[in-house]
């Protein structure tokens, strides 16, 4: 197990400096001249001479590439070219609204599709049983970024009772601003949630451990929500730690939609305007945070599920 | 998804032609239950795809200034959009978009996954297999979304430079698949008796191995379509798509947004649309897993 958990989070540093690579090969992609690309139709030869000395373009590639690792290493991702803001201050200012909405929305669908999805597979006749199979269904035909369109033209232009843009201030401000980016991006985990607790929760009500514990005439609530439970969720927490990883980097569309200053529309917004060090940035923080959730996703697999041999 | 038990260990058998596989698979798709209504609604997408031109009502593209924002009427069954074009048609031209989307980046990016994953599995445990594993992982750990809003970015939005960063981040799952299944068949007693026979390496790949490993990678074509019509659409909604005046479902919704307050139509039918392909493509891929997996159908 220890020898698993060790190789596991070894293995993430080649990963890590591959999409480094990547990330400096798809600035090198660009085609013509990235100075003049990244500075457009305002590009005179003064500021391009400028921008390709304080990006080090006028360098050969294994140089610029040195230089990109040897600033990520030390923590500088540069710096923005369009407002001169270093790239890890534009980083650290967006990504509390990504945090908030990420782990908002998906806690909030967690609790929601775990109790549905246990309550539809001890009661399989129950209306609670037609609900998750309804859930699952919007989940899987209305995509978040329609989702959040759908809700935006409900709750902000049919019936004006909520922000439709920005993130807020204050508690309640902040609160309002919250209510429909995190139900555009919970309501698909509600459905895929409660759909996998439930299909893992009848298989586990169908096992023999159960069966002796009913003939030992345990309380039925018990059985159901403490011994079968517990080992029903585990494939929904892996589930559960993969999607605050995608989220992270996913709320792109909601962010964009609902105008709030995430990190993907930081992204969006950078790409918009040909600011590649922003993207460059705003990617790498994104996919480093994905890596992490995948990996405590995998370690915590193990802790849960002790069934689990590691070779 | 990925058990190994669905390759069938003792098949010292011919494979069929594709064609027949296909019919053969789709038989049993039909069979099960929700297949059939999957299969129906992917078909009507596909006969709208290919026969846009005369099922359209009107010219997606023909502007009517007089008649911008009309509801649904006799006139335009579905109402018009902010330039007063036609919606019903240019839903029915968007769909030609999402299927090629769908088909173009799923097919690229499984082509390129199961030969890499394929040919790494054979070499187990070769530098070339970790090669290959690495560079699937590198490429599984972006946000997929982000990576192809990335490439995208780099390349120029266009119809095929969506299907090539699309296929881009699609392709190490396919690889993997590919990968572990071929660890498992090349095992079998067919291959190792192709082996001692003498036959090449890329013999025994594409003759007995790949026609071998494809029911899991099939399964996965038919949910993954779903997903890249949604990107498809997401990256367009962006404005990093499909380029207008091309109709395609995202640049509707992106409309829509623009109008948000003047006409809830112009968001409402594309979703609609999207959604009845998600249903469609999901129930399909759901009843192709059931009639690909003989443990399922024994049930």
């Amino acid at each position: 197990m220890l020898k698993y958990i060790i190789k596991r989070m070894l293995w993430v540093i080649p990963t890590l400096v591959g999409v480094l690579i990547i990330l400096f090969g798809l600035t090198c992609m660009l085609p013509g001249d990235p100075a003049s690309a990244m500075l457009g139709p305002r590009a005179t030869p003064e500021l391009v001479a400028e921008l390709n000395q304080r990006l080090h373009l006028d360098r050969s590639m294994p140089v610029r590439l040195g230089y990109y690792l040897a600033g990520v290493v030390t923590g500088d991702l540069g710096t923005s070219v369009w407002s001169g803001h270093t790239v890890s201050s534009l980083i650290a200012e967006a990504l509390p609204h990504t945090v908030l909405l990420a782990v908002t929305s998906l806690g909030i669908a967690a609790l929601i599709g775990v109790l549905m999805g246990a309550y539809g597979a001890v009661r399989q006749d129950s209306p609670v049983s037609g609900l998750v199979t309804l859930a699952s269904l919007i989940g899987v035909a209305v995509p978040d970024f329609v989702a959040a369109l759908l809700l935006m033209l409900l709750f902000c232009i049919q019936l004006p009772w909520l922000p439709s843009m920005g993130a807020g201030e204050g508690i309640w401000g902040t609160l309002t601003h919250l209510i429909l980016p995190a139900t555009a991006l919970g309501i698909g985990w509600v459905g895929y949630l409660s759909r996998l607790t439930r299909e893992s929760m009848v298989d586990v009500l169908d096992s023999d451990y159960i069966r002796t514990a009913r003939a030992f005439a345990l309380p039925r609530k018990a059985i159901a929500y403490v011994y079968a439970l517990k080992n029903a969720i585990i494939p929904t927490i892996t589930v559960i730690g993969l999607g605050v990883g995608k989220l992270l980097g996913g709320a792109v569309f909601v962010e964009i939609i609902f105008s709030r200053p995430g990190l993907g529309k930081l992204i969006v917004d950078a790409v918009y305007a040909r600011d590649f060090p922003v993207v460059q940035g705003g990617i790498l923080v994104a996919t480093v945070l994905f890596v992490l959730a995948n990996l405590l996703a995998d370690i915590s697999y193990g802790f849960v599920n002790p069934q689990i041999q590691y070779d | 998804m990925t058990t190994s038990s669905t390759t069938p260990t003792s098949l010292p058998r011919l494979t069929p032609p594709w064609t027949e596989t296909i019919i053969l698979a789709l038989r049993s798709v039909v069979k099960v239950k929700g297949g059939l209504l999957g299969t129906i609604f992917i078909g009507i997408m596909l006969a709208c795809a290919i026969a846009a031109p005369w099922l359209a009502p009107q010219d997606p593209n023909a502007q009517n200034i007089m008649a911008r924002f009309a509801g649904p009427g006799p006139g335009h069954l579905l109402g018009t959009d902010y330039l007063g074009r036609d919606i019903l048609s240019r839903i029915i031209f968007g769909c030609r978009i999402a299927v090629l989307v769908a088909f173009g980046s799923v097919t690229l990016s499984a082509v390129v996954g199961v030969f890499l994953g394929v040919i790494a599995g054979y070499n187990e445990g070769k530098k070339f297999d970790y090669f290959i594993i690495w560079l699937f992982d590198i490429v599984r750990s972006f946000p997929q979304i982000i990576l192809s809003l990335a490439i995208v970015a780099v390349l120029g939005p266009s119809l095929v430079n969506v299907v090539i960063a699309l296929a881009f981040t699609a392709f190490p799952f396919y690889g993997r698949i590919a990968r572990a299944q071929t660890l498992a068949v090349k095992e079998t007693d067919y291959v190792k008796a192709a082996e001692a026979m003498g036959q090449k390496s890329m013999t025994i790949i594409t003759k007995h191995i790949t026609p071998n490993i494809m029911a899991p990678v099939i399964v996965c074509l038919g949910m993954d379509m779903a997903t890249m019509i949604i990107w498809e659409s997401g990256l367009s909604f962006l404005g990093l798509g499909v380029r207008p005046p091309t109709a395609s479902w995202g640049i509707m919704l992106r409309n829509g947004y623009k109008y948000i307050q003047v006409s809830p139509w112009m968001i409402l039918w594309p979703a609609l649309a999207i959604a009845l392909s998600m249903i469609a493509f999901s129930l399909f891929s759901e009843g192709l897993r059931v009639a690909l997996d003989p443990k399922e159908r024994q049930r």
